[in-house]
């Protein structure tokens, strides 16, 4: 187990700058998420930290030990890739030892860490097999497997779960976060699915363009994002957001928009009449009878059983809406739609930083 | 009609697609199986004809022998004195070929196409470069070279000269075929710790497998069917390679075509046997790198 520290890492390719100085610390043990759009050096500054790609600027230190120039294998860590990189001519068991072998570790050893690891992935009837005999989620396993028996200082996962089906990428995701749970070891795991960062991390880092936007716990970035951006990455389905102009006289503080006075909290930022983007998330809006709140029209009910998605025209803009449970609504129906000032968000017009 | 007979699968009826597809593989394939076996049958048929009819154009002797065969294996004609050895030298100059060139060949792929060593692409265009220039055309400057280097008639010049047209081949198809092994397997092998060399022998190695093998048997292949080069470079009946020898009975006036024959289908089998055994290798291995991916 170790800390883990990126500071000021950048990354080049030619003159292209893919990663503008990013810094942030990561703790003994803990498991965090790099998130973020295709593109956006996640996989790059994981590749940086296993030793895959070189470092342009700054430094990266594992345990307070800068390795910008250390090899992969002397870095200690070990890595599960997307496309679970099995040794597709060694059966599970030499895939698993493979790495013991090359350190030459007697077949002692080799023998109880291999039948250890097996044995905390379910993967002991496996052993003799090759890695086209297995299922996806069986393969998954073997290359956590691998992971496991070096016993590293730290865990890389770059995307492991992209190409599972839906149903065992939710199996995997529980799997990876028990395992996580049972080893403690320091885990950097890099996915675009912003739902196994939620539900993953103990804490996730936001990328965008080579830059972090954001780093906090998963619900910290839920109910405080930083920015748009975090706004409408983090949740699904993604925040609503609708632009307008605040109005900060009166009673209470709130947003014009397509026609309708969108409520807000307290307000410490912001001038009146400036124009702002008004977040809300789909689980924070009410339905109320229509001629009451914000009205709106019905386009679409979608139930998934325990809960019901709306999609709603409020003006010209198209907002979500999730309920729990049923709604006797119906396509074309109209509605009025009732806000807790409390739970929305204020976002600069221009910038996209966070007012409120 | 009982249930029972309702119940059979209907017979099973070529549609006419079907009909005409077949009507045209047998349309290229009969012609083509025809044009191939027609040489090798006479070849047989020259080689179990007695020396008297052998040219007598009949489709099947009279009275087929094995006589020839005898001959041959005992080596009881002027122009068979050295046969075992001639084969030997055949033998040992392909193999050798074999060997060396997939040494060559697999190395440079490696490094080309896994280690990205810088200049890789400039050699790989060089590779390509000489199949422009036909291996005929530098037999006079390999003779020459062979020797400035005083290896003319060691059986060593015709090697290295084989190895040197090999290899561009080879290093070009074994290097596409190493660009298709996902490159992920070569960063695993590395963060388990493993050295350019460990990668190269307990990855590489045992994946290239059957590439290796297709492009060791196009090597031997090219190195035991070859004629001009060795003609060339070999001149002592004790060195030539069992090609050359089969030439030297066309220069009396009266060859023994049966003898010719019979040495000639005993060579050509060898060669055959390999490409069986290796068939499965040879269309998988040669085809991953025909097309550049």
């Amino acid at each position: 187990m170790a800390s883990v520290s990126f500071h000021d890492v950048q990354k080049t390719f030619g003159k292209v700058a893919v990663i503008h100085g990013i810094s942030f610390d990561i703790r003994d043990g803990e498991f965090v998420v790099l998130v973020g759009p295709s593109g956006c050096g996640k996989s790059t500054l994981l590749r940086m930290l296993a030793g895959l790609e070189e470092i342009s600027g700054g430094e990266i230190a594992v345990d307070g030990k800068v390795v910008n120039d250390l090899e992969s294998k002397d870095r200690d860590i070990a890595m599960v890739f997307q496309s679970y990189a099995l040794y597709p001519h060694m059966t599970v068991g030499q895939n698993m030892a493979f790495s013991l072998k090359l350190r030459r570790a007697d077949a002692k050893t080799t023998g109880e860490r291999v039948a250890n690891a097996a044995r905390i992935l379910n993967l002991d009837k496996l052993l003799e097999r090759y890695p086209r005999e297995l299922s996806g989620g069986q393969r998954q396993r073997v290359a956590m497997g691998r992971a496991i028996v070096r016993d590293p200082k730290v865990f890389l996962f770059d995307e492991p779960l992209s190409n599972l089906d839906a149903k065992l990428r939710v199996a995997m995701r529980a799997e990876i976060k028990a395992l996580h749970q049972r080893l403690k070891t320091t885990t950097v795991y890099v996915t675009h699915d912003q739902i196994e960062a939620m539900t993953m991390a103990d804490r996730i880092v936001v990328m965008h363009d080579g830059i972090v936007e954001q780093i906090g716990t998963p619900l910290e970035l839920f109910d405080h994002p930083s920015n748009l951006l975090v706004a409408q990455y983090i949740g699904s389905p993604a925040m609503n957001v609708i632009g307008g102009r605040l109005r900060r006289h009166g009673s209470e503080p709130s947003v014009d928009a397509q026609g309708a006075s969108w409520p807000l909290g307290a307000l410490a930022g912001g001038s009146d009449g400036q124009a702002v983007r008004y977040g809300i998330r789909p689980g924070d809006m009410e339905i109320v009878a229509a001629g009451q709140g914000i009205a709106a029209k019905v386009i679409v009910v979608e139930p998934t059983g325990a809960e019901t998605e709306l999609i709603l025209e409020v003006g010209g803009e198209t907002l979500t809406l999730v309920l729990h449970g049923r709604t006797p609504v119906r396509p074309d129906d109209r509605i009025g739609l009732r806000i807790d000032g409390t739970k929305a968000h204020l976002f600069d017009e221009g910038t996209g930083a966070r007012i409120a | 009609m009982s249930a029972a007979a309702q119940r059979l699968p209907p017979k099973r009826r070529l549609s006419w697609r079907q009909v005409s597809t077949e009507a045209q593989l047998l349309l290229v394939g009969i012609p083509l199986l025809l044009w191939t076996m027609i040489p090798v049958y006479h070849l047989f048929l020259f080689a179990i004809s007695p020396k008297d009819t052998a040219t007598s154009g009949k489709l099947w002797p009279d009275h087929p022998t094995l006589q020839n065969f005898s001959i041959v294996f005992h080596e009881h004609h002027f122009y068979l004195n050295h046969f075992w050895l001639q084969m030997w030298n055949s033998l040992l100059i392909a193999v050798a070929v074999a060997v060396l060139t997939l040494f060559i060949a697999t190395f440079a792929a490696f490094a080309i196409s896994r280690l990205k060593l810088p200049g890789g692409r400039t050699v790989m265009n060089l590779a390509l470069f000489t199949y422009f220039i036909p291996a005929a055309f530098l037999a006079v400057p390999m003779y020459k070279t062979m020797s400035v280097y005083g290896l003319l008639n060691s059986q060593w010049s015709l090697i290295l000269a084989m190895v040197t047209i090999a290899s561009p081949y080879c290093i070009w198809v074994l290097k596409q075929a190493s660009d298709k092994l996902p490159w992920e397997l070569d960063e695993a092998a590395r963060i388990d710790g493993a050295s350019p060399l460990q990668l190269f022998r307990l990855v590489y190695l045992p994946l290239m497998v059957p590439s290796l093998v297709a492009v060791g048997t196009y090597a031997l292949l090219l190195a035991w069917n070859e004629y001009l080069y060795a003609f060339l470079l070999l001149s002592k009946d004790t060195d030539i390679t069992l090609a050359v020898a089969l030439c030297n009975f066309l220069s009396a006036d009266d060859s023994p075509w049966e003898l010719l024959m019979a040495t000639g289908f005993i060579y050509a089998l060898p060669p055959a046997a390999i490409y069986y055994a290796f068939k499965r290798y040879m269309v998988s291995g040669l085809t991953a790198g025909a097309v550049k991916s």
